[in-house]
């Protein structure tokens, strides 16, 4: 699927090596047999009599006679590519000379080495007795893999076999040591040489994901650390040295480096199409290699490391942490749970920790198809997966090489691997969306939509999937996708909105006259409202930051910035909920008075007298049950409130009805501190958190005429709407009304306060103390 | 021959280009520059936080044209980059010793 029509080389390198070979054969019996002074005369350059990459040895040229040199004390042995038997036509040879310590070593090298240097052919030399060799393969990384793929040419094959198993004794030996040191060096590589999949100009040797990644893989197989890489790495393998070859044909240089200008010709010798279908398949095989290459280094370090802890952790519903990665929990069937997936990714990324491999492909091979429209919790999840940041992203990855993302947005399809042959983007398309996504998290307190800003910059490109301006079709495309994932029509249209207009604020803030009124008018035409507004100017900067330096500067940003400024005079935005009034039945339930707890499924009704410190105590009850508040409105007719929660357990089976009904009395009759059980379960479960955007409180003004305003943006977590109650309750202030709504894992809330006497805080002074007080109590 | 330099508003810069090409200038360097003239800078409140803009941004054309196409380039891009308002920019000239093709190591006016 991958190889496509490509044409492969592996057999012109093979053919090549094995032409090497006989060369070699013969210089090196001409070395060691002749007498001093009968140079030999063959050679490439001699043979065919032009130089280039592209010369056939003399494959008819016959061997000088005489048995294989065992007992002669000297053998010649070929490591690197021609040790692997992968010789690109501009591959140098890497060569080492073993003997045993004969005098006439010096003078047999010259006579191998002076022909191949005569013939222009680049060499990479050394001659050296086994002790030496072994010596050398300690201390230098390099050295150590070539000897461990070495391969023995020709002479005495007693010393390339005694080599070959000192080195691979000693490299099992020091496994921990030796394989710590190859980390290191093929993370240095990664960081200079960047990322092959989303490279303009990737380097097919040193980059991630490129032939030394494999080479690496191999070597680690070589320790008995890990199994060797499966096919579908090898496949990759074998394009990567196809398209290198191609360019070694192309360029005519020994080079590894796919610039933009040789794409077209490279793209020619392999028969492909044109460098957009080339660099598609670079894209694909450098993430096949690189997540390949990444779950290898997991088997090593939790062997090098040891026994993993045995413990399993909760981290969502039917999923815990074992061993440094997310699996499934026991007895949990994903057959019958299409969102598992999903809530799975999200606990991932949220810990910050990676998938188990065999668990993304159980989840990809049984999870059932998403029904259409995706549950809530879905939307949730993915919302709560994207929030996490760059935590996201090698989740996305895994899931994506996994093929669940297509399955789960088959559009998708259409922008995977895709490359970007301009010279502003640094990434593919669908890692551009990806990483939007994961940089668009840390504005999630900016807007009053976190969920709609990340599902927009995770589809504010899709568009170019299609033919045609990637606004519009990307509209079309959004709408349907927003409508796939059972958004609310309004949400819909608003997700539509942003994707066609973004890039409305970079182009206008760069191209047209801001002083002028008419350019300010356009914009807030086009956009409508504040809300929008922000969630454009925040995917502004998000896509501008992910799109590559050249995109993205403090020069653009001072100019988006003052458009932005200029637009919001203009707009007004929509005032912040009303604050809830009761339903006819909950005005029922307060009629009968008393306290009263009712647990309908996922929904949880407490009426009781009201009192201050009700809302913020029964939802600290909630979180001592395990119970994650997902919605909860309050509101009190006379002295009786009445206030609705929309819970989901955050793991297991959701706890009795009873036993919270039996808090909840002992807390409002003040004999159960529930700080203290709180305490403890955030002390044995709270896994370590990625790090999420700042949380941020605002009180707004002229909001409600009967109590203060203060909306509160946070990154969800057990307990946080007790955690805020209580600040309200600290500052004196009492909670009349409240809207909480979690939109992914971002929590939007708003409270409508007020102080001892009834009032709203007017007090400047008050207003800062509340302000920082809840911030305080989120941190 | 003459290097002139002109300091526009961004959005402007279309404009030039287009005025320019129709002018018969066929090359330019274009970089994204901050400043301030005596516009100044000015405060205002983005995303809650408070901050003085001291440095405008602008667009940084330059242009290289024989000593007797000067004046004319000159007048080129203030017709073009005017709005008439405060910010619009300046031009500038100054004196060019010599101007080398890196192709072709042309030298002088063939190099333009």
């Amino acid at each position: 699927m991958m190889r496509g029509e490509a044409r492969s080389y592996a057999a012109a390198r093979k053919e090549r090596a094995a032409d090497i070979d006989r060369w070699l054969t013969d210089l090196f019996r001409t070395a060691t047999a002749q007498p001093y002074g009968r140079e030999s005369r063959s050679g490439p350059g001699a043979k065919s009599g032009t130089p280039g990459f592209d010369r056939t040895l003399g494959s008819e040229e016959r061997g000088i006679g005489g048995p294989p040199g065992a007992g002669t004390g000297v053998a010649l042995v070929a490591v690197g590519s021609l040790g692997r038997a992968e010789l690109a036509p501009g591959s140098d040879l890497d060569l080492v000379l073993l003997h045993n310590g004969r005098d006439d070593v010096a003078r047999i090298a010259d006579r191998i080495w002076y022909p191949i240097w005569d013939s222009g052919v680049g060499l990479d030399h050394s001659v050296r007795t086994v002790d030496e060799a072994a010596k050398v393969a300690r201390e230098d990384l390099k050295a150590v893999l070539g000897l461990i793929q070495a391969r023995h040419v020709i002479g005495d094959p007693e010393l390339t076999r005694a080599v070959r198993e000192i080195v691979l004794a000693e490299w099992r030996a020091e496994a921990r040591r030796r394989l710590a040191e190859l980390r290191e060096a093929a993370d240095k590589r990664a960081e200079s040489a960047g990322e092959l999949a989303f490279l303009l100009e990737p380097d097919l040797m040193d980059s991630r994901g490129g032939l030394r990644d494999v080479q690496a893989m191999q070597a680690v197989a070589a320790a008995w650390v890990a199994s060797a890489p499966g096919p579908r790495v090898r496949e990759a393998y074998e394009l990567l040295l196809d398209i290198r070859h191609g360019l070694h044909l192309v360029t005519a240089r020994g080079t590894d480096r796919l610039v933009l200008q040789e794409q077209d010709a490279v793209a020619g010798t392999l028969g492909l199409l044109d460098a957009e279908a080339l660099m598609r398949r670079v894209a694909e095989a450098g993430r096949t290699i690189a997540h390949a290459f990444d779950a290898t280094w997991r088997t090593v370090d939790r062997l090098l490391s040891g026994p993993a802890p045995r413990g399993r952790r909760p981290l969502a519903d039917g999923v815990v942490e074992h061993g440094g990665e997310v699996v499934l929990a026991r007895g949990i069937n994903p057959r019958n749970d299409p969102v598992l997936v999903l809530r799975a990714a999200a606990a991932a990324a949220e810990a910050g920790l990676p998938l188990a491999p065999a668990t993304v492909s159980t989840l990809a091979a049984q999870s059932p198809a998403m029904p259409v429209p995706w549950p809530d919790e879905a939307r949730d999840s993915l919302v709560a997966l994207l929030g996490a940041g760059r935590a996201a992203v090698p989740v996305w990855e895994e899931l994506d090489q996994a093929g669940v993302i297509v399955r789960l947005i088959p559009d998708w399809e259409r922008v995977r691997h895709r490359p970007q042959r301009n010279p502003v983007h640094r990434f593919t398309v669908d890692r551009h969306l990806i990483e939007t996504a994961a940089g668009a998290a840390s504005f999630t307190r900016e807007v009053t939509r976190p969920d709609l800003l990340l599902i927009s910059a995770l589809l504010h490109d899709i568009g170019k999937g299609w033919p045609g301006d990637h606004s519009t079709t990307g509209e079309i495309v959004a709408r349907d996708i927003g409508a796939r994932m059972g958004l609310p029509p309004a949400d819909v249209e608003v997700l539509a909105t942003v994707v066609r207009h973004h890039l409305l604020l970079p182009e206008t803030a760069t191209r047209r006259d801001l002083d002028d009124p008419v350019t300010i008018n356009r914009v807030a035409e086009a956009v409508g409202s504040r809300e929008v507004l922000e969630l454009l100017a925040a995917l502004a900067v998000a896509d501008g930051a992910a799109t590559g330096p050249a995109a993205w500067n403090s020069w653009k940003a001072g100019l988006i910035a003052d458009l932005v400024r200029r637009v919001r005079s203009v707009l007004s935005g929509t005032p912040p909920p009303p604050a809830p009034t009761l339903s006819p039945e909950q005005a029922a339930l307060a009629r009968h008075g008393g306290g009263a707890v009712r647990v309908t499924g996922t929904s949880v009704t407490v009426v009781a007298p009201d009192r201050p410190g009700l809302l913020w105590r029964a939802a600290g009850v909630l979180a001592a049950h395990r119970l994650v508040v997902r919605a909860a409105s309050a509101a009190s007719a006379g002295s009786t409130a009445v206030i609705e929660f929309s819970v989901v357990p955050e793991y297991g089976t959701p706890p009795d009805p009873a036993t919270i009904e039996a808090d909840l009395r002992l807390v409002l009759a003040g004999r159960l501190d529930i700080e203290q059980r709180l305490a403890r379960r955030t002390r044995s479960l709270r896994p370590p958190r990625v790090p999420v955007a700042p949380p941020r409180v605002n009180l707004l003004d002229d909001a409600s005429s009967t109590g203060t305003v203060v909306e509160v943006r946070a990154h969800d977590r057990p307990g946080l709407l007790w955690r805020i109650g209580r600040a309200f309750g600290e500052c004196g202030l009492d909670v009349r009304a409240a809207r909480v709504e979690t939109l992914g894992a971002e929590a939007v809330d708003v409270f409508y306060v007020v102080d001892r006497s009834g009032r709203p805080i007017d007090d400047e002074a008050q207003r800062i103390q509340v302000r920082e007080h809840v911030l305080t109590a989120l941190r | 021959m003459r290097l002139i330099t002109a300091i526009i508003k961004p959005f402007k810069l279309d404009d030039v280009k287009a005025a320019l090409e129709q002018a018969g200038v066929k090359g330019m360097t274009v970089s994204e520059a901050s400043g301030y003239g005596r516009q100044r800078g000015h405060t205002e409140v983005y995303r809650g936080a408070e901050y003085q803009v001291d440095l405008v941004p602008k667009v940084r054309v330059e242009v290289l044209a024989e000593e007797d196409d000067a004046e004319d380039v000159i007048d080129v891009i203030v017709k073009a980059a005017q709005t008439g308002k405060i910010g619009d920019g300046k031009v500038w000239s100054v004196p060019v010793d010599t101007v080398i093709r890196v192709r072709t190591g042309e030298r002088g006016p063939e190099a333009l």
